[in-house]
């Protein structure tokens, strides 16, 4: 049905005829047929919350020429009774692929004209020229009510510059609103383009930072080369940063796709740092930021699209399936509803759906969960017109405005009614015809001839799905098939000729006139025969076009259970999700513990731990507790610092490598925190408050670092970790010569390649300064953010945490930073530290090792469980290091490992504490309990550094960020509410358990 | 031509290796003296690594705390063992004549521990192909045997050992039927001289249920395999009472001990699916089962009580795979089977150089809830009856192997240092790859420190 009535569709749509031609020349006769239409009787919806209950609405030359209540039709116009219907605004969808090009269909010539080096920059690209006027997706996108709609190109992450164009059919030329209205530009890497430049999410971020200020200095650099060229080498002439220029200068927008609400963010603090409005076409996630988001100015433009119901049919099943996506799936609905309420603007996109007839039962959906109907319609009509700057030709049904209508039997945004029509610049397109004639009811049918048999025709059902019976004197039977072609108003029936006591079917056909059939047919035995009907009683009327309904277009009505579900609201929106941040007391006591406090006083026995405003106050014995405090009796407990992890890769977007270049200092950690991370609730659980998240290990000189803390229910800007120093991972041996192709296949190459940016880094440096200190008159410098943060490591604003095993490299690292004046901060993994651990320790860089990791590869055979205690030894500050989630969260016992060793306990718990605090350069704050630094610390149930101990309590800035008894609480809360959205899901998979 | 050098110094290398390796043994003796304070276990550091003779004459360790784990703790209790057996364990025991007697006060004397999960063996170093031995190709490899490919000379056996585990399960990886895993004793100059039990039980992977097609169609394989191998067996049978010769099948061959229960299948099994299925399949085929791995076992807790399934926990120091459940899934496995009534033994990680780590496996589930003396039975005498061992292992009683810890406390407890260990009465050289690490580099630190 679904397939047939599309086809009807592309069949009856109105071809243009060449009165719009406006250039081309007319070939064989003119066709000036008349675009002066009245659409009277209907219920007009002007604007959201302007109704004209009874109205009529004319439209000349694709514009609205009148809408009111008391309009009359112009004589010269053609009247469509619209009575019954309801008159909209045509949607606009500001975020389209309609007309472009499928992703990697096409890949440019890199030989052909000025582009960017990168093939991920095509800022050069304009819709309204890749735009092709055959694409089907004009017809799905009409069916849900669309008429206009922002064409974006899909490919690359600088993607060009989208146009706006009307849904009708015609030419480009015809259909083209407006071009060049926003960049587009996307933090997901292009795949189609290989595996180059940015291969990572930070890498994008980078990326995108880069390419902005390349468009700046392009700009700046013609400009002068254009005021006096004589003398200067020629700029590159780069079409895609020129393309970017208006948008620099701020005027022509940016819409950044997102695909995560944590890339909301990430947009949201690129524009911040460009100073550009961005438009921002959202996730679906957006419903847990809405606190961060407030007051947001830029356009959102928010899709509909939901996940599809979790797989729960089979218990076994339905274990792995998370609460962070039970919890999405059930609130991704809510998602404009919750926008709306916190007081943001939006327009509504199809973007996304796989299935665009989704869209309106979406959107309804969306209502049923919050979003008020007026607030839909102003989603895809007013505010959409304001973000394209079409306000005075698009939006609503005021006279003047283009004629672009929405036919409807009803409010789509409530109700499951169809669409009949969408105009779209004066010109009607059918969605779904209604029925011209409606065969329904009893009809008393009469064969003329010579065997003259009497019967009757029930016909029931919609006039688009008919069914029904016949009987005459072989008694009553269903009918075998009944159809009524709506333009021909033929009528075609057949049933077994059982009922006229033969054998074999009969078949009928009608032209269908008002109350009366005329037609003719064959009996089985091929006598033909003339028919006449009479229609004796009218069917009670189920309403046309109910057919969406039936075909279950996913609209799903909701059920009690639904109603009666709400979910707090808790981030990161998943398992053990917190509804705020801990409760911050004013002070908090711990008495009569074994207080570890890694600073000169040792191990206090009996002592106490007074914490104000989250930081230490006091530390000693039988304090007195301040009026209000918070008081724990920690009797036969150990205190510890929170522990501390310089090196893990755990919570962090994307990959932890870039590794599209060899040398990438540029890229940030911290640019991609994720706060979707299990991990860091795990890593509590074990004491941990600190760590160095690093880049990973794929390039000599890596990412930049960053340091956080657990604060676990935070946003990913409020886990790092205030003032700590900045840090970049650099890495050598077997991982960063894995790459084939890419320099360097060797420890050699390896030296060199390090040693060629630093002196790169020099050359830029010095280019600057001759610039800032000449006349500034020639081509500026441009600004390479690469440089600048090698600059920042030579000059020790950046510190080098480098990968490491064996000792040749270690060596190698040192005598090179040595040469140009840079320090080593730490050398982790470093496998074979020990074996270089003098030189290590006269160079003053730390060390960062394992316990016992070794053997996984040639490079770490040499591993011994005795590394650390050899470079204490030598003299080398030193810590241990996870490099792993899960070891993360137990680092107590990675330093009990080191008891065998012959480390003293002390020695052993400060390779978790106060070494690695000095190492990152925080150890003002953490690593050790002292008056003054942050009230970071950990209640245990015995010795930190025993098999049978574990934490019971671990507190960050004088908060309670995990508790044994608290996560036993959530435990519970977790199955309750997961067994609530399975039963839900189990609801809409259809009932009583079975599958679909 | 690169690749030939490298062959050619390695070659030679291994040659002289054995002259190297005196004189730097020499040079050590010399230096232990002087790192003695820093050090624990200076004592052996002498012989490095050099297998044991066998026990040649009887040995007494008095004084010492005694953990039998079966028989309670005796208190300076004696321990006496003699060609490789105990012979007596008690407060007044008779030391037989010519003994040796070790003075041990204020040490403790523990069962050796066994890992039933371990790689020790058959791995050297992960992505280096060539000293890796422990995936066969195809899905059915019931035939292969650990043993046989178990290499003495790993650095890994000697790390292991100094944190006091002195029997791995060396099993096979791969496919559907991996193969015959064996008990290795930690010590010996040939794998001849260190298998404790060949074929101790044949390692089944069960397949992944997250395809349900592809599922159905493995455990067809491997219902095939079965029922191939025990039409091989009627056929050998007929052909032993006069009836029709048959050719020989290596793979069905191997496994008509399986068959008639005499070897347990050890099936790693994590997922409830996997488990459930697998009970069920053992029951049909009528084999001895045992399972591996078992991360949701305390789900189908009551199911593997009544068919008495034991279970051979392995990654207790890991985190759980769906992220709503406990922080603590893993570490608090051990204790739901214990409390359910469910048999059970902790093993490893299935790594050979992080075999040393098995008892902080045991650890970590004591510290979430299993009691310490089920931890350390855990680890020894769990993993001895489910592998069928417990004749020999897993307990200090006279009759089995002295096969044991001198330690300065719990060996499950990360201060403790293994001071000495015996296998089958054999003194063990207590020294190995990290100490050697350890000793050399810190002669090279005293060398840069400046003189007074």
């Amino acid at each position: 049905m679904r397939f047939r009535s599309s086809l009807a569709l592309s069949l009856l749509a109105l071809l243009p005829g060449p009165a719009w031609a406006q250039t081309a020349p007319v070939e064989g006769l003119r066709d000036n047929t008349p675009q002066v239409h009245a659409l009277t009787g209907a219920r007009i919806v002007v604007a959201p919350g302007n109704v004209i209950e009874n109205g009529t609405l004319v439209i000349r030359d694709g514009v609205i020429e009148a809408v009111g209540a008391r309009v009359t039709p112009p004589a010269d116009a053609r009247i469509w009774d619209l009575s019954g219907r309801t008159l909209f605004a045509g949607f606009i969808d500001v975020y389209s692929d309609v007309g472009m090009p499928k992703p990697s269909a096409e890949r440019e010539d890199s030989a052909r004209g000025p582009i960017a080096w990168n093939p991920q920059i095509r800022a050069h690209v304009d819709a309204a020229a890749e735009l092709s006027a055959d694409d089907a997706r004009v017809q799905a996108l009409r069916a849900q009510g669309f008429t206009v709609a922002m064409a974006v190109p899909r490919v690359g992450m600088f993607r060009g510059r989208t146009a706006v164009v009307g849904l009708g059919d015609g030419p480009v030329r015809d259909r083209v609103v407006r071009s060049g209205v926003a960049h587009a530009v996307t933090l997901q890497r292009d795949n189609s383009f290989g595996f180059g430049y940015p291969t990572s999410a930070m890498g994008a971020v980078a990326f995108i930072r880069q390419t902005l200020h390349d468009a700046d200095w392009h700009m700046r650099a013609w400009a002068a080369y254009n005021r006096n060229p004589a003398g200067l080498r020629r700029p590159e002439m780069n079409a895609a940063l020129a393309a970017l220029a208006p948008a620099l200068r701020g005027e022509q927008p940016i819409v950044f796709e997102a695909r995560t609400d944590e890339e909301v963010l990430r947009i949201l603090a690129i524009a911040r740092e460009f100073s550009i409005t961005p438009w921002i076409r959202a996730s679906g996630y957006e419903y847990r930021l809405v606190d961060a988001l407030s007051g947001l100015r830029a356009p959102l433009i928010v899709p509909v699209a939901y996940p599809d119901v979790p797989n729960v049919e089979r218990p076994e099943a339905a274990l792995n399936v998370s609460l962070a996506d039970l919890r999405h799936w059930y609130r991704a609905p809510e998602n404009p509803g919750r926008l709306a309420a916190a007081g943001l603007t939006f327009a509504l996109t199809a973007d996304g759906l796989d299935d665009r007839s989704k869209f309106l039962p979406n959107v309804r959906l969306a209502v049923r969960r919050g979003l008020s109907p007026d607030a839909a319609l102003a989603a895809l009509t007013t505010i959409p017109a304001r973000y394209l700057g079409l306000e005075r030709t698009h939006g609503t049904l005021e006279a003047g405005k283009v004629a672009n209508i929405v036919v409807a039997d009803g409010n789509p945004f409530t109700d499951s009614v169809a669409i009949r029509d969408v105009w779209i610049d004066g010109r009607r397109y059918e969605v779904t015809p209604a029925p011209a004639v409606d065969p329904r009811g009893q009809w008393n049918v009469v064969a003329s001839g010579d065997r003259r048999i009497e019967g009757r025709l029930t016909l029931e059902g919609t006039p688009e799905r008919l069914s029904g019976s016949f009987s005459s004197t072989g008694g009553e039977v269903r009918l075998g098939s009944a159809r009524l072609w709506n333009e021909t108003r033929r009528l075609q029936v057949s049933f077994p000729a059982s009922a006229v006591g033969g054998e074999g079917v009969v078949r009928l056909s009608f032209t269908v006139s008002g109350d009366a059939l005329y037609g003719w047919g064959e009996m089985p035995d091929g006598t033909r025969l003339t028919w006449k009907g009479t229609r004796t009683r009218t069917a009670a009327s189920e309403p046309a076009g109910g057919a969406e309904r039936r075909n279950g277009t996913g609209d799903v009505a909701s059920t009690t259970t639904t109603a009666n579900l709400t979910l707090p609201e808790i981030r990161p929106a998943m398992e053990y999700g917190r509804p705020s941040a801990p409760e911050q007391p004013e002070y908090v006591l711990v008495r009569n513990a074994t207080i570890w406090t890694m600073g000169p006083d040792g191990i206090i026995q009996g002592g106490d731990l007074l914490v104000r405003r989250g930081k230490i106050e006091r530390i000693g014995r039988n304090l007195e507790a301040p009026r209000g405090a918070v008081v724990i009796d920690a009797a036969g407990k150990h205190v510890t610092p929170g522990l501390i992890d310089p090196h893990l890769h755990s919570g962090v977007s994307g990959a932890v490598n870039e590794m599209g270049s060899a040398i990438v200092p540029e890229v940030r950690i911290g640019d991609v925190l994720t706060m979707d991370n299990i991990w860091m609730y795990r890593q509590l659980a074990g004491g941990l408050t600190t760590a160095h998240i690093m880049h990973g290990s794929a390039n000599p000189i890596g990412g930049q670092n960053q340091v956080v803390k657990m604060r676990w229910g935070a946003l990913p800007e409020e886990m790092r970790f205030e003032g700590a120093p900045r840090t970049v991972k650099f890495a050598l041996g077997e991982n960063v010569k894995r790459r084939t192709g890419r320099y360097p296949d060797t420890r050699m190459g390896t030296e060199q390649i390090i040693r060629d940016h630093f002196k790169a880094a020099l050359d830029y440096r010095q280019a600057w300064q001759e610039w800032e200190r000449g006349d500034k008159r020639g081509i500026p410098p441009r600004r390479d953010l690469r440089m600048d943060a090698l600059v920042d490591i030579l000059e020790g604003r950046i510190q080098i945490m480098s990968h490491s095993y064996r000792q040749d490299e270690i060596l190698m690292l040192i005598r090179l930073a040595e040469e140009f004046g840079a320090k080593v901060r730490a050398f982790h993994h470093t496998v074979e530290g020990y074996k270089v651990a003098s030189e290590i320790a006269r160079h003053g860089a730390a060390a960062v090792v394992w316990s016992d990791w070794g053997g996984f590869k040639i490079e770490a055979y040499d591993n011994t469980t005795f590394n650390a205690r050899v470079l204490h030894e030598a003299g080398v500050l030193t810590s241990l290091h996870s490099d792993d989630s899960q070891i993360a969260s137990r680092m107590n016992w990675e330093a009990a490992k080191m008891l065998r060793t012959g480390l003293s306990e002390e020695q052993a718990l400060a390779l978790v504490t106060i070494n690695p605090a000095k190492i990152l350069g925080i150890a003002d704050r953490v690593g050790s309990l002292e008056p003054g630094k942050d009230a970071d610390f950990v209640i245990w149930s015995g010795s930190p550094l025993s098999t049978y101990a574990k934490a019971e309590q671990t507190w960050v800035d004088g908060r309670k960020y995990f508790d044994l008894e608290e996560d036993r609480r959530l435990r519970e809360e977790i199955d309750r509410e997961r067994a609530k959205l399975i039963q839900l899901a189990l609801e809409r998979r259809g009932g009583r358990g079975g599958e679909r | 031509m690169r690749q030939a050098t490298g062959v050619d110094r390695k070659v030679s290398g291994a040659g002289s290796g054995g002259l190297m390796r005196a004189k730097s043994r020499w040079a050590r003796r010399g230096m232990t003296a002087v790192v003695a304070g820093l050090l624990a276990f200076g004592a052996s550091a002498a012989e490095a690594q050099i297998p044991a003779p066998r026990q040649a004459r009887p040995i007494a360790l008095t004084g010492g705390t005694i953990h039998t784990v079966t028989q309670g703790t005796i208190e300076n209790g004696t321990i006496v063992f003699e060609n490789g057996r105990i012979t007596a364990i008690g407060r007044n025991v008779e030391i037989p004549p010519g003994a040796e007697r070790v003075d041990i006060t204020g040490k403790h004397v523990y069962p050796g521990l066994i890992d039933g999960y371990s790689a020790l063996g058959l791995f050297e170093i992960g992505g280096f192909t060539q000293t890796i031995d422990l995936n066969e190709l195809g899905p059915i490899n019931p035939n292969v045997r650990a043993e046989v490919a178990f290499n003495p000379e790993s650095r890994h056996i000697g790390v292991a050992r100094s944190n006091g585990v002195l029997v791995t399960l060396s099993s096979p990886e791969g496919g559907l039927i991996s193969g015959l895993a064996a008990a290795m004793m930690l010590d010996g100059w040939t794998w001849e001289e260190m298998a404790l039990k060949r074929a101790a039980g044949l390692i089944v992977l069960w397949p992944n249920p997250s395809n349900e097609r592809r599922y159905e169609s493995d455990l067809r394989t491997l219902r095939e395999a079965f029922a191939a191998a025990k039409a091989y067996r009627k056929a050998q049978q007929a052909a032993e009472r006069g009836g029709r010769r048959h050719d020989t099948d290596s793979r069905w061959e191997a496994m008509i001990p399986v068959i008639e229960g005499k070897v347990p299948v050890i099936v790693q099994a994590n997922e409830l699916r996997q488990i459930q299925d697998a009970i069920t399949w053992a029951e049909e085929e009528g084999v001895r089962l045992v399972i591996r791995g078992g991360r949701d076992a305390w789900y189908v807790a009551d199911h593997l009580r009544e068919k008495q399934i034991p279970v051979l926990i392995t990654n207790v120091l890991d985190s759980p795979d769906r992220q709503w459940e406990p922080y603590d899934g893993r570490y608090g496995l051990a204790r739901r089977l214990h409390e359910a009534g469910v048999r059970f033994a902790i093993a490893g990680a299935s790594s050979a150089a992080y075999e040393n780590r098995l008892p902080y496996e045991a650890g970590a589930a004591a510290a979430y809830g299993l009691p310490a003396a089920e931890a350390l039975k855990a680890v020894t005498l769990y993993p001895a009856q489910i592998l069928g061992l417990d004749d020999r292992v897993g307990s200090l009683e006279p009759g089995k192997d002295a096969t044991l810890l001198i330690t300065t406390g719990d060996p499950l407890e990360y201060s403790t240092i293994i001071e000495q260990a015996y296998i089958q009465g054999r003194k063990l050289d207590m020294m190995d790859q990290h100490k050697e690490f350890f000793e050399k580099y810190m002669e090279k630190i005293r060398q840069a420190r400046p003189r007074t």
